[in-house]
């Protein structure tokens, strides 16, 4: 098909001012490096579903977006002709507030998302990083972003109880329900969350709710090992508290954070950061056996609340994208929560031996572990290895989510997708036969 | 639609014999049951309206063997149903008569328990109450807990992502399976998730679970446990009016307080119960609503005040709260006693599982109540509340001439009031057999396709639990079975184009 038909094509369903090829703004939507021809902005699931069946019968690739927040996940595209943006898709369909039930559009900000929510008390209790930025509630779901409030609520995943999706080919289907509980039909919403916009662009999203508690507070200890800290996350699972999150960080980052936040200079050591919220006296209660647990395992802890609270988690979700310019890396690695002492002695050798700059937090709960590296390319490349070595062999995983451009290319960005990895690709082939969501992004 | 696979095989005459050979020389002699007799205790599950005849029964011990029995099944064109305890309530585990049930009865290992990780292995046959009883020393228990915890398996709580009493605030299986071994199909044993969490690629443990058997059978189980609640405390609350009882749930949830479970009975149900378990229960209220709270000591008190000021709000007659877990058992006993105490009350009754949002409950309430006199027929209301999860039991006499008919008629408007409502066909029980028809209400024809093209990618001949969940037989198109394909550009090398 001959350039300029697509492109008449393409300006005709969505409007001229809504189709923009201003090399600008083509430069700044590009991913890793692979320059789109034209960023689109429709308003509505139908014009999307226009552009995916003239970029079906085409063959022209598409890369959705919402803010662009989390574009550097992924491997490079093979070719992203079309970056199709969800913004301009940003209403709240419908708060049922008495179900604790929303319905909204997938290009809405999460920030506006819990503005709105939290009219009525509520809120979807996801708090991954890049809220500030714009990041998009269609974003958030493609790449099961999270962060440490998944200790007590799970991810987007968890909280999701039904999804309207463009197919490749355009068709529009949904998937689940708007009510919490519902078993009729395959669990389709699932399959989307997580896979990185190549199987559909999703477009609506029902989430189930809670209340926002009463009360939070935050409490932050350092202690003298890696082991003591440890030992205190293994005594506060096994006890019957109820926390928010739980962040196990290493001196890298606790002292990083709590001078940047001027907290004092007595956390330049592994930390735990505890963070509780519920009725008032359940905080006050639960917070004072936490630091008594703590101070068992000789911690040294402070309580925090209010506005240096916010500060503090803000941090916590944000510290990998505050880098330096030189080579880096962000990974997510997933380990038992047993294993989280391993991944931390690793980085501290791998600091000792390459000289690089390991900052890390671990949902010390979940067994997942944040981590930024800053050093020369060479050995940011050789510690992912070593971090994925270990995590692969304990039976976890390791992602790297973003990295500096002059090492991705040397780097295996998504590791081993296991036994089920052919399944995937069949799944792939039978929702995208042309290949032109995302291709290449995932596999 | 094409027809099903039944009617297009032609066997040789002796086929069936040396069938079950194979299968024999695969399991053993004792790994299969060829008895008509034997047979017969597998013709359906908890949905005894339907029965079907299965060719053989077997019984692997092994995943291995599961999948070499799979892979001859796939090889020969012959359907085979999964089967765990039988306990499922919409017909999923019904044979095909064409072909073999393959019960996992056998495979009932607890593989590994680690506390300090949270996590329990077991294979499928393994009973669910039999998890949390591996684990309450330690003070972990399993969340989901269907009301057949005692017998059903792991293995069908996957195959039907199970709920329970507790799900509201916990969840229901799907949120507690971290990983799964998976034998597809064809055979091929895949694994998906694990006891870490955040693998990356698509999320096929969550397609597995719910899928109802028609993607694979699972053959272990990877579940999160959790820790016990430090305050546990059940009320329950009689009402004149069941609408009272369903806006008092709302009125709760609204006031910021997730109860681990509320539960109501209408007056049917209530007499029935007392007269079967003595929970405790006043008999003359026109209904009751049974709540949970369990947590922190301090959030626990400061919440009851809260859930009693709305139930004096919405009217109730009277409050009481159990005084110990004596007292607490026995509030619960006469709600998980519930369909067995109809039993009493009628010779037959069919159990219905639709969901609505909590705020119409009131207003649902009252349109089964005008479709129970239309019909003619008594409905006696009990439900997961908290959830939408409605169990609205129709009661009827087989003896009399097409009163079962009726009944059935009746049991499906009430899952189109349901719908209407923005709700959905089942909550907990599937669409197994018996409710494939009503699947459209809630799915239009693309919604249905795009589930079959998933299903193919995993099952392109339809041999899995063939029948169930899709209103009508569904096969592969030619565009499911097409290999992966590179996007044109990677394969011929071009640059930008489009």
């Amino acid at each position: 098909m001959p350039e300029s038909s697509i492109h008449n094509e393409l300006t005709s369903i969505v409007g001229g001012e809504n189709a923009v090829q201003d090399p600008h703004l083509l430069e700044s939507s590009s991913v890793d490096g692979v320059i789109p021809r034209i960023v689109l902005f429709p308003d509505s699931i139908e014009q999307i579903s226009e552009i995916m069946k003239a970029a079906s019968r085409a063959g022209a690739s598409v890369v959705p977006r919402g803010s662009g927040t989390k574009m550097g996940i992924g491997n490079k595209p093979i070719s992203a002709d079309i970056v199709l943006s969800t913004r301009k898709l940003d209403r709240v369909i419908a708060h049922e507030s008495s179900d604790l039930v929303a319905t909204t559009e997938c290009g809405i900000a999460l920030s506006d998302l819990q503005s709105y929510l939290g009219g009525k008390n509520q809120f979807l209790p996801v708090d991954p990083p890049h809220v500030r930025g714009g990041a998009t509630v269609g974003g958030i779901l493609a790449t099961n972003d999270s962060g440490p409030l998944r200790f007590r609520y799970g991810t987007s995943r968890e909280l999701l109880i039904g999804m309207k999706v463009v197919r490749a080919d355009g068709s529009i289907f949904k998937g689940g329900s708007k009510v919490v509980k519902n078993v009729a039909g395959y669990d389709m919403p699932k399959l989307f969350v997580g896979s990185l916009g190549t199987l559909g662009i999703i477009t609506e999203a029902t989430f189930r709710l809670y209340p926002v508690p009463e009360s939070s507070k935050t409490y932050i200890a350092c202690f003298e090992s890696v082991g003591k800290a440890h030992d205190t996350v293994r005594s506060l699972i096994n006890s019957n508290l109820v926390l928010n999150a739980m962040e196990h960080m290493n001196p890298g980052l606790a002292g990083y954070i709590t001078e940047r936040l001027g907290l004092g200079s007595d956390f330049n050591r592994y930390t735990l950061a505890v963070r509780i919220m519920n009725v008032s006296r359940a905080v006050s209660d639960q917070v004072k056996t936490v630091s008594d647990i703590s101070q068992k395992n000789s911690g040294k802890g402070l309580i925090i609340e209010a506005r240096n609270e916010e500060a503090f988690w803000h941090e916590v979700r944000e510290f990998p994208w505050r880098s330096s310019d030189g080579a880096f890396a962000v990974l997510k690695a997933g380990v038992l929560i047993s294993d989280v002492p391993r991944v931390f002695l690793l980085l501290d050798q791998l600091s000792d031996k390459l000289g690089i700059r390991a900052r890390a937090s671990a949902r010390a709960g979940n067994g997942i572990v944040i981590i930024s590296i800053d050093g020369d390319g060479e050995s940011v490349i050789n510690s992912v290895r070593g971090l994925r070595e270990l995590s692969e062999s304990a039976g976890g995983s390791l992602v790297v989510r973003e990295a500096s451009p002059d090492i991705k290319p040397a780097l295996d960005v998504w590791g081993g997708m296991g036994s089920s990895l052919g399944l995937m690709k069949r799944i792939k082939s039978a929702f995208d036969p042309g290949n032109i969501l995302n291709p290449g992004r995932l596999f | 639609m094409q027809s099903s696979i039944k009617e297009t095989i032609e066997r040789p005459p002796d086929w069936k014999r040396g069938f079950g050979e194979r299968l024999s020389a695969i399991l053993g002699r004792d790994g299969v049951i060829f008895a008509d007799d034997e047979l017969l205790a597998y013709d359906c599950d908890a949905l005894t309206g339907y029965r079907i005849k299965p060719l053989f029964v077997v019984l692997p011990r092994t995943s291995g063997e599961v999948s070499r029995v799979m892979k001859m099944c796939y090889d020969e064109d012959v359907p085979f149903v999964p089967r765990g305890a039988g306990t499922g309530l919409s017909g999923g585990a019904l044979p095909t008569d064409e072909g073999i049930v393959i019960s996992l009865a056998r495979m009932n290992s607890i593989i590994e328990v680690d506390i300090p990780n949270e996590r329990v292995v077991v294979e499928p046959g393994v009973t669910n109450l039999s998890v949390t009883n591996a684990v309450s020393s330690y003070g972990y228990y399993y969340a989901p807990d269907p009301s057949s915890q005692i017998v059903c398996t792991i293995g069908g709580n996957v195959a039907e992502n199970s709920g329970g009493v507790h799900c509201l605030k916990y969840g229901v299986t799907a949120n507690h399976v971290l990983g799964l071994e998976v034998v597809l199909p064809d055979g091929e044993i895949i694994e998906t998730g694990g006891k870490t969490i955040d693998h990356p690629g698509y999320d096929i443990m969550g397609l597995v679970v719910g899928s109802e058997g028609l993607l694979g059978i699972v053959t272990r189980i990877t579940l999160r446990i959790i820790k016990k609640p430090e305050t546990v405390k059940t009320l329950f609350a009689s009402f004149d009016r069941i609408e009272d009882a369903g806006a008092s749930v709302s009125g709760i949830t609204a006031r910021g307080v997730i109860p681990a479970g509320m539960e109501i009975m209408d007056n049917l149900c209530i007499r029935a119960v007392e007269e079967a378990v003595h929970a405790g229960y006043p008999v003359e209220a026109g209904s009751i609503l049974l709540v949970e709270l369990d947590g922190p000591q301090a959030e626990v008190d400061a919440q009851m005040p809260v859930v009693e000021e709305v139930l004096r709000g919405q009217s109730a007659l009277e409050i009481r709260i159990a005084r110990d877990a004596r007292e607490r058992d026995l509030f619960w006993k006469g709600r998980k006693n519930a369909f067995p105490a109809m039993g009493r009350v009628s010779s037959d009754y069919y159990v219905q599982d639709g969901v609505i949002p909590r705020s119409r409950l009131a207003e649902v309430l009252g349109r089964i109540g005008d479709l129970s006199k239309e019909y003619g027929l008594s409905v006696g209301n009990v439900f997961h509340a908290g959830d939408g999860n409605l169990h609205p039991l129709v009661l009827y006499n087989s003896k009399i001439e097409g009163e079962q008919e009726k009944a059935l008629e009746l049991a499906g408007k009430i899952l189109g009031v349901c719908v209407d409502a923005g709700g959905s066909i089942t909550g907990e029980h599937g669409v197994g057999n018996d409710k494939k028809r009503f699947l459209s209400l809630m799915f239009d024809e693309n919604d249905l396709e795009t589930m079959n093209l998933m299903r193919c990618a995993f099952d392109r001949k339809g041999l899995s639990n063939p029948g169930k969940v899709f209103p009508t037989p569904r096969t592969c198109v030619e565009q499911g079975m097409k290999p992966y394909a590179e996007h044109p550009l990677q394969k011929s090398g071009l640059g930008e184009m489009y």
